[in-house]
């Protein structure tokens, strides 16, 4: 049985994983749907009752029915990389690729319904505070007026995107980022806007989560840091990532979290307040670990690699969060 | 006309390095030049920022 991993070719982090697979044997494939058509090649057939279906790419072929684990890593658009790429050839491929994936008995990490639903920031919002997670004070909206009055009630605040997207023309990035007691509110109008209680943090966390597996490291903040570096993947570092144990409470809280998100695999982000309290930000579905495996060596690759195998706890099913076809 | 949130917006800091690795569709892997692994040369990997947080990435929203 194989495991299918889906990513782009420079995906390097996706190779730590594939390392570990290799070692404990366990044969994977790998592409990225960007490839379709041209490099990539895929058929099934629904005839008599009966469904197969294939994959092949790098002149590796494997069965939709002998996939035990499909890892949705960081892959491309399907045939972005077509010899005529299109919207339409896109959906076409996307529709094949991903609607024979779905009739596979493998599980997912994660599956791309609970992962499309997952990136939802106000949903994230709402289903930490149903899960127990002390959640800073956040109000998104497009009224001018109700972002003044929430700025009366918490002066001290962040602005951040509701999507965590970037805009691309011309390319910029938005760090959450401090807002100043008199700012103007009217360009709220403008565009959804996230505000939120700025938690004056003495740490970062990062909680990596697989399966039931959770692995949380820590970043001292800089005790000189200007309040206004917010965004720790702005701020200038002044520690490595170090290993921390995850509170009871927290870890409860997070393992709900992640079954009533049906996710096999999350990574949260947390800012830890003077009183030592975990105040959950966000939760990628997909969020980069190689960084924190390496700042900590903690194993999140070969935990990621067993869990794709089936092994340990891993190999639980939807009570885990992992769906399968039937979903 | 902006919305409030690109007030905040600043310009992406691009990555000119090429990566020094390439991809080998046997291994599925990428390689060094040398031959080794690029995933087991953490020094490369932490100059390269390849495996970090990024703040949103172009193609994807979970970083």
């Amino acid at each position: 049985m194989t495991v299918l991993i889906l990513t782009s070719e420079e995906d390097v982090t996706a190779d730590m994983v594939v390392l570990r697979l290799g070692e404990a044997g366990v044969p994977v494939v790998r592409l990225d749907p960007a490839d379709l058509t041209n490099g990539v090649a895929l058929s099934g057939e629904y005839v008599h009752g009966a469904r197969h279906g294939h994959l092949s790419v790098g002149g590796r072929l494997v069965s939709m029915n002998g996939l035990r684990a499909i890892w949705v890593r960081r892959p491309g658009t399907p045939a972005a990389r077509a010899a005529h790429p299109s919207a339409w050839l896109a959906e076409e491929s996307s529709q094949a690729l991903y609607g024979m994936l779905r009739c596979s008995d493998a599980r997912w990490m994660n599956h791309p319904d609970a992962a499309r639903r997952a990136r939802h920031k106000p949903w994230q919002l709402h289903l930490a505070q149903r899960c127990g997670l002390p959640v800073p004070a956040t109000l998104i909206t497009t009224f001018p007026q109700a972002a003044r009055e929430f700025a009366e009630r918490f002066p001290d605040l962040v602005v951040k995107p509701v999507s965590g997207a970037h805009p691309q023309e011309p390319p910029r990035a938005v760090p959450t980022s401090r807002v100043a007691p008199d700012t103007d509110f009217t360009a709220v109008a403008f565009g959804p806007t996230l505000l939120q209680r700025r938690i004056a943090k003495r740490a970062d966390i990062r909680l990596t989560a697989v399966g039931r597996t959770l692995l949380a490291a820590r970043k001292p903040a800089d005790p000189d840091a200007r309040p206004e570096d917010v965004d720790v993947r702005f701020a200038p570092s002044v520690s490595p990532w170090l290993p921390v144990d995850v509170p009871p409470r927290v870890a409860e809280s997070v393992l709900r979290y992640l079954a009533d998100a049906e996710l096999a695999y999350g990574a949260f982000d947390f800012a830890e307040d003077a009183d030592g309290i975990w105040w959950f930000l966000e939760c990628n579905q997909s969020g980069q670990f190689g960084f924190v495996e390496m700042d900590t060596g903690q194993p999140i690759a070969a935990t990621i690699a067993d869990w794709l195998a089936g092994n340990g706890d891993s190999g639980r099913r939807c009570a885990e969060g992992d769906r399968s076809a039937a979903s | 006309m902006q919305p409030f949130t690109l007030n905040y917006a600043r310009p992406a800091v691009q990555l000119d390095v090429a990566t020094p690795y390439a991809y080998d569709s046997g291994l599925q892997l990428n390689i060094l030049p040398d031959g080794r692994i690029a995933a087991t040369d953490h020094a490369t990997l932490r100059a390269l920022g390849t495996t970090t947080s990024t703040a949103g990435s172009k193609t994807h929203f979970d970083d």
